[in-house]
């Protein structure tokens, strides 16, 4: 199975090194993702991987990048925290549509992450809600992307914020 | 335009694609064939991080890399439509 996922890293080497940064990066077998520069400092990966399952396509990128630097922190695994536009975009509704949504079933709907003027929710929380209220075709490579995303991003936090737990590669 | 093709059919459509979109290429050598670089790289822009992307010479699979090239350029002309709409109401 094809497995898509995007990790986004902080870059700590040096300015003018990226060049062969990406040289490493594809000689230790992360040729399967597109690899974006647009941020000076960071490093976005997006990943295509074929795997048996998620978790294997997610552990075996993380394991492989870790493999070909050490000035790659990782800061998130992605689809994970969204805003209503994004969860909007994924689920193919207009923006004011997920949000009439969300107003109309106040009781049922995700508890967001984080209120404030911008609020953001777990994807996995506002997919297993679609797919619970039946009705919308979710695929369900992205759902386990998106739950196991949320698993590794609660680990690194907590991982950064207190002592490491040795057993991933973040 | 004047730079040299990629090897792979696939990559070189997606990337005549991505040109057509205004994207620029600039080529290079080694694993990495070259770089794209969106011609949106504004304010407008909410995720730049794929603005500047890298591209392989020979990928684990051409044809998902086309596709990731392909959907990067999507997402930026979607983006640019939204930015130019929300500009004009």
């Amino acid at each position: 199975m094809e497995y898509i996922f995007t990790l986004r890293y902080q870059w700590t080497g040096p300015d003018g090194e990226t060049e062969h940064l990406i040289e490493r990066l594809g000689a230790g077998g992360c040729d399967d993702a597109l690899i974006g520069l647009g941020h000076p400092g960071r490093i976005a990966m997006e990943f295509s991987r074929e795997a048996v399952d998620a978790e294997s396509a997610i552990r075996s990128a993380l394991e492989d990048v870790s493999a070909a630097s050490n000035d790659l922190h990782l800061i998130e695994v992605t689809p994970d925290l969204v805003g209503l536009t994004d969860a909007a975009e994924w689920m193919g509704l207009s923006r004011q549509g997920m949000r009439k949504l969300m107003l109309s079933h106040w009781q049922t709907f995700p508890r967001p992450v984080h209120e404030g003027s911008v609020s953001i929710w777990h994807l996995a929380d506002i997919l297993s809600w679609f797919e619970a209220r039946g009705g919308y075709s979710i695929d369900s490579r992205t759902s386990e992307i998106a739950e196991l995303a949320r698993r590794i991003n609660l680990e690194n936090r907590i991982m950064r914020s207190s002592q490491p737990l040795d057993r991933l590669a973040l | 335009m004047g730079r040299s093709l990629h090897p792979d059919k696939e990559i070189e459509a997606a990337l005549q694609y991505a040109e057509a979109s205004g994207w620029r290429i600039e080529t290079s050598h080694g694993h990495a064939w070259g770089r794209i670089f969106c011609p949106f790289n504004n304010s407008a822009c909410r995720s730049g991080e794929f603005c500047i992307a890298s591209v392989w010479g020979t990928p684990k699979d051409a044809r998902n890399h086309a596709r990731q090239i392909y959907r990067v350029v999507d997402k930026y002309r979607f983006r640019q439509q939204v930015s130019e709409m929300d500009q004009e109401s």
